[in-house]
């Protein structure tokens, strides 16, 4: 009967069947696709670590902070510093930069936490290219416009095929803790205060520290997407810091669904295929992003995933009327 | 329900799957000798270097029509691949890796940003691809993280700023107290610094009073050029390029800055085209080889190629990049082969009759001897753009670091080699 | 340092500043009524630029040419503000302030590849116009003449929006729609015309300084980006939506650089984004600004 058949679909997808087919899939990608793809694969993953931080402050907390990538930047050069500069093992860097990220987050969301709406954006912005240009000036320290070179991962991570897994196992650990954070008792304050912060804060939540809260640990999983990132390529550059990254995550969770918490992977993954697929066309990469995003924005306002739910809740409706 | 997931899902992995190659897996299979040769162009087509870049690449396609036209390398075509890096880092260094793993290129040229190309050096040192590096010129490629797999056919900074700093000195022989200005990245501040050790060694009482550093892409210089001309210098060096270049002539001008201080910068063809009547005669400038730097019979038939093909003049970018395709021909038909190792191998030492005379590889640290040039900007009834007169040209190997110097450089870099 | 040296930089730092308080204000402008922060703001700029240089170079008309150009281009952005405000922000409305920054910082993406579309990567330049070609001297001093003309011309719009905003009936309802625009709906004002004309006032306003910065110096790919970050140091310095606070954010923007530039160039720009900063946690409205209800 229909009613049987939705709810079995629904159950499905809840059970989580799909996210094991993924997850088999990720494994089984090296011995199906080529060398490149797997690259962008890895790309993809990294890429939709830092969105999934954005997503974060955004779908969950309803603030649009405009300056993740100085997060990102610095768990990356975090961790190309700390190698090539100070000999230290990958392991440690690689923690010290996530570490980095998050103190830097602690520090610049004091600040900004005391704002909303479109403030807390432009400070988050400010704040953001002020660690860019301090990184991109400070060339005698950081290497300024020329980036640090050389940073490679331990011999047996250094093939792309050991490095995807390497990313795809962070990837897997980081989403869940980050699904982990968002469904508990800590996540659902976030949705309150989204939904309502001034009733939130009437129930005695002290609202400053969880939205701090809140925005070191974006920090953080920002930083550790960076520090994914730097080994990856085996360089930092602080183009990486600059707002128009920070704008990239946005852009991947606009197309993918804010909602949802698998939103802005699905957005990465399609931006991050679809840009490595047309730059090979022409350079105009801009004005199809630009369009596209216009499109998500009048079209599927709650990104693809929202729109998909919304046809399932609606079509949950049809069926328990009939 | 599910119907909609699964065709997202296949969207999104259907070119994957429809582009997979070689599984990653699975060993790579060796390319057959009568192959075409592949060439990737990666360029920077975004900000100041979007123009320098088609223009290098319109060099490039010349020069490959016309081997492709006489029957290739040693028979075999040349396949052209360009590629975009939107002059960021990680664009870059992915765009290289798709040349390299999905495009399988023999050999790499470009890029235009010095940042991007230490990056994107990396990623293709790593793999053994060889790279020639014909406008990135930053010294960091070949001296400070030299890899066997770059060659420069470019004059780096240290090179080009010496030739320069030498021009102005024998004109202006007693000036002593000097102020720079120069776009503050890479490229500039290696260029300044190479002058300021010029300059001591040729003059050791000179001062260098005050370095102006206005960020790549300033558009309002007019606070950097009162602030030099308060200090009143006897001469200035600029390694100002491009539309900044343009930028900050147009404003100094009115300030009578070129009337009161001898003033040397990278005056070439992009800036006169774009300044037209405003381009300031008698000042002196340096540049790379552009047509009227070099007007020697083999350049001036690439003049009318190119004027053919494009329907305008070509500058030193595209005179560069033409060079560097010739460049390969000439290492590959020598090692004959296209096999990295051996094309490396023939490539130092070789000499390449190219479009701006004899230059030679030097085998130690693959920078080509390629001439630097000086001039006078002045009117040219011929050309519908101000040009040069008094035309300096510097064979690289009078500028360049000597071995030594390179090797002192390499010490301190951790390079060995 | 002497006077003059000093009396120098302050003018050039003048002049900066009157370039940026004709682009900032037309930012301004439209945050105050709209509560729309346009990212797009710098790209109309540089699209204003661009046609100034084609329509000049079309018209060939000595002398006269570069200012009916300037005009010209202004009025075509501002056709083109109409556009983006009737077909894609008018919508957006309704929807929250993200959405509108966000469709905003889509048309950066697409303006930029227009532009790069008609004009290529090349870097263009277009002669001072007469009779500003030489300079002036002050105290002994040169001083171009094209930067009192931006000078005059940054007087002249500050003196129109300020006439506009406090001494006209629509600067009435502009100042009551800023506070509580329910309120001026309610009174039968019609809001979407009212919006509309603003921000075509702003797109014009970006155009025309766009062709105006062309003579100064080169027009050129990444303006855009360039331009748009100094006038939020500007705005958010002085207060967003505030017409006195754009003013003083121009002239403290334009001094920090200039002075900047004497002492220490490598950090000129560092030092506006910690002025940026600063007033940002101090005061986050800005000098000038109100704060957000």
């Amino acid at each position: 009967m229909e009613a049987n058949k939705t709810d079995k679909k629904s159950s499905w997808l809840k059970s989580g069947w799909w996210l094991i087919l993924l997850i088999a899939a990720g494994i089984a990608a090296p011995h199906v696709i080529s060398e490149f793809y797997l690259l962008i694969l890895g790309e993809a993953l990294i890429m939709s670590l830092f969105a999934l931080s954005f997503n974060l402050l955004f779908g969950h907390m309803g603030q649009l902070p405009f300056g993740q990538a100085a997060f990102y930047g610095l768990g990356g050069y975090g961790i190309a510093m700390l190698m090539t500069k100070f000999q230290l093992n990958f392991w440690l860097s690689f923690l010290a930069g996530i570490g980095l990220a998050a103190l830097a987050g602690l520090i610049i969301g004091i600040f900004c936490v005391r704002l909303r709406g479109i403030y807390f954006s432009i400070l988050t912005l400010a704040f953001g290219q002020l660690i860019f240009v301090i990184i991109y000036k400070w060339h005698d320290f950081t290497g300024g416009d020329d980036g640090i070179q050389g940073v490679f991962p331990p011999e047996f991570l250094k093939t792309p095929i050991s490095y995807y897994y390497f990313v795809l196992l962070v990837f897997c650990i980081a989403a869940f803790i980050l699904w982990r954070i968002t469904n508990s008792p800590f996540g659902y304050i976030l949705k309150a205060m989204r939904e309502n912060s001034e009733r939130t804060e009437f129930l005695g939540i002290p609202i400053a520290r969880y939205q701090l809260t809140a925005f070191v640990i974006s920090a953080a999983f920002a930083g550790l997407a960076g520090a994914l990132w730097a080994p990856f390529y085996r360089s930092v550059a602080p183009s990486t810091l600059m707002w128009i990254k920070s704008g990239e995550p946005v852009m991947a969770t606009i197309l993918g669904g804010a909602g949802l918490f698998f939103g802005p992977v699905l957005g990465t993954f399609i931006i991050t295929f679809f840009h490595a697929y047309i730059l090979g066309f022409t350079h105009f990469w801009p004005i199809i992003m630009g369009t596209l995003i216009l499109i998500v924005i009048f079209f599927l306002p709650g990104g693809i995933l929202g729109f998909i739910k919304e046809k399932l809740d609606n079509r949950k409706k049809r069926d328990r009327q009939s | 329900m599910l119907a909609v997931f699964v065709f997202i899902f296949t969207m999104i992995f259907a070119p994957v799957m429809a582009q997979a190659g070689a599984p990653a897996a699975k060993a790579a299979v060796k390319a057959a000798a009568k192959d075409p040769i592949r060439l990737g162009a990666i360029w920077d087509y975004a900000g100041p270097c979007y123009m320098l870049s088609e223009s290098a690449v319109q060099g490039i396609k010349i020069a490959v029509d016309e081997i492709n036209a006489k029957g290739g390398i040693m028979g075999r075509k040349i396949d052209l691949i360009v590629r975009d890096t939107e002059m960021k880092v990680d664009v870059g260094a992915r765009e290289t890796k798709d040349l390299i793993l999905r495009e399988k290129v023999n050999f790499l040229i470009g890029p235009c940003s010095s940042g991007v190309a230490l990056a994107v050096q990396v990623v293709h040192a790593e793999s053994k691809v060889l790279r020639i590096t014909c406008m990135a010129n930053t010294e960091g490629q070949v001296v400070d993280k030299f890899t066997p797999y770059v060659a420069q056919v470019v004059p780096n900074t240290y090179m080009e700023a010496v030739a320069a700093t030498r021009f102005m000195n024998k004109k202006y022989p007693a000036a002593k107290k000097f102020c720079t200005i120069a776009p503050d990245y890479e490229y500039g501040r290696r260029e300044e610094a190479a002058f300021a050790e010029e300059i001591k060694k040729l003059v050791p009482d000179s001062e260098i009073l005050y370095q102006a550093w206005p960020k790549p892409g300033e558009k309002d210089f007019t606070s950097f050029i009162t602030a030099i001309m308060a200090q009143k210098p006897d001469a200035v060096h600029s390694s100002l390029f491009g539309g900044d270049l343009v930028a900050f002539t147009k404003q100094a001008a009115p300030y009578g800055f070129f009337e009161k201080i001898p003033f040397i910068a990278l005056y070439d063809l992009p800036v006169f085209i774009a300044l037209g009547a405003d381009a300031p005669e008698g000042i002196m400038a340096f540049g790379r080889g552009c047509f009227f730097m070099d007007p020697n019979p083999k350049m001036m038939e690439f003049v009318d190629k190119y004027r053919k093909a494009r329907g305008a003049y070509p500058d030193s970018w595209a005179v560069q990049a033409y060079d560097s395709v010739y460049l390969i021909k000439a290492a590959v038909e020598k090692a004959k082969s296209s096999d990295t190792e051996k094309v490396i191998t023939a490539m130092e030492g070789i000499t390449l009759d190219s479009l701006r005379g004899k230059f030679t590889i030097r085998p130690l640290d693959h920078m080509g001897s390629v001439p630097c040039y000086q001039g006078i900007i002045a009117k040219d009834p011929n050309y519908p753009f101000k040009v040069w007169k008094d035309i300096v040209r510097v064979p690289g190997d009078q500028v360049w670091r000597s071995e030594e110097g390179v090797k002192e450089v390499w010490k301190k870099t951790g390079v060995t080699r | 340092m002497s006077f003059d040296v000093i009396f120098n930089q302050f003018l050039s730092g003048i002049a900066r500043g009157a370039l940026l308080f004709l682009v900032a204000s037309g930012l301004s402008l439209t945050f105050g009524v709209l509560r729309v922060l346009n990212f797009a703001h710098g790209s109309l700029y540089m699209l204003g630029a661009f046609l100034s240089y084609s329509i000049w170079k079309w018209l060939l008309i000595p002398v006269y040419g570069f200012y009916v150009a300037t005009i010209l281009s202004a009025l075509v952005i501002a056709g083109i503000g109409l556009l983006i405000e009737y077909t894609i922000l008018r919508r957006l409305y309704a929807r929250g302030w993200p959405e509108q920054l966000l469709a905003t910082y889509a048309l950066i993406l697409i303006i930029t590849d227009i532009v790069k579309w008609f004009w290529g990567g090349e870097f263009l330049s277009i002669p001072r116009p007469e009779p500003f070609t030489k300079a002036v001297f002050l105290f002994g001093f040169p001083f171009p003449s094209y930067n009192f003309f931006i000078i005059i011309l940054g007087l002249v719009l500050v003196f129109f929006l300020w006439w506009l905003v406090y001494k006209t009936r629509l600067g009435d309802i502009i100042r009551a729609a800023a506070h509580d625009r329910d309120m001026v709906s309610a009174l039968g004002i019609p809001i979407p015309w009212l919006f509309t004309s603003i921000f075509v006032l702003g797109a014009f306003i970006a155009g025309l300084s766009g062709a105006v910065t062309a003579p100064y110096g080169a027009i050129a790919l990444g303006m855009d980006i360039e331009i748009i970050v100094e006038c939020f140091a500007v705005v958010v310095i002085g207060g967003m939506g505030s017409l006195p606070g754009t003013l003083l954010g121009s002239f403290i923007v334009g001094q920090v650089y200039s002075f900047g530039i004497m002492y220490k160039p490598e950090l000129a720009l560092a030092f506006i984004f910690m002025v940026m900063a600063i007033v940002l946690v101090i005061r986050p409205w800005g000098i000038f600004g109100r704060p957000e209800r």
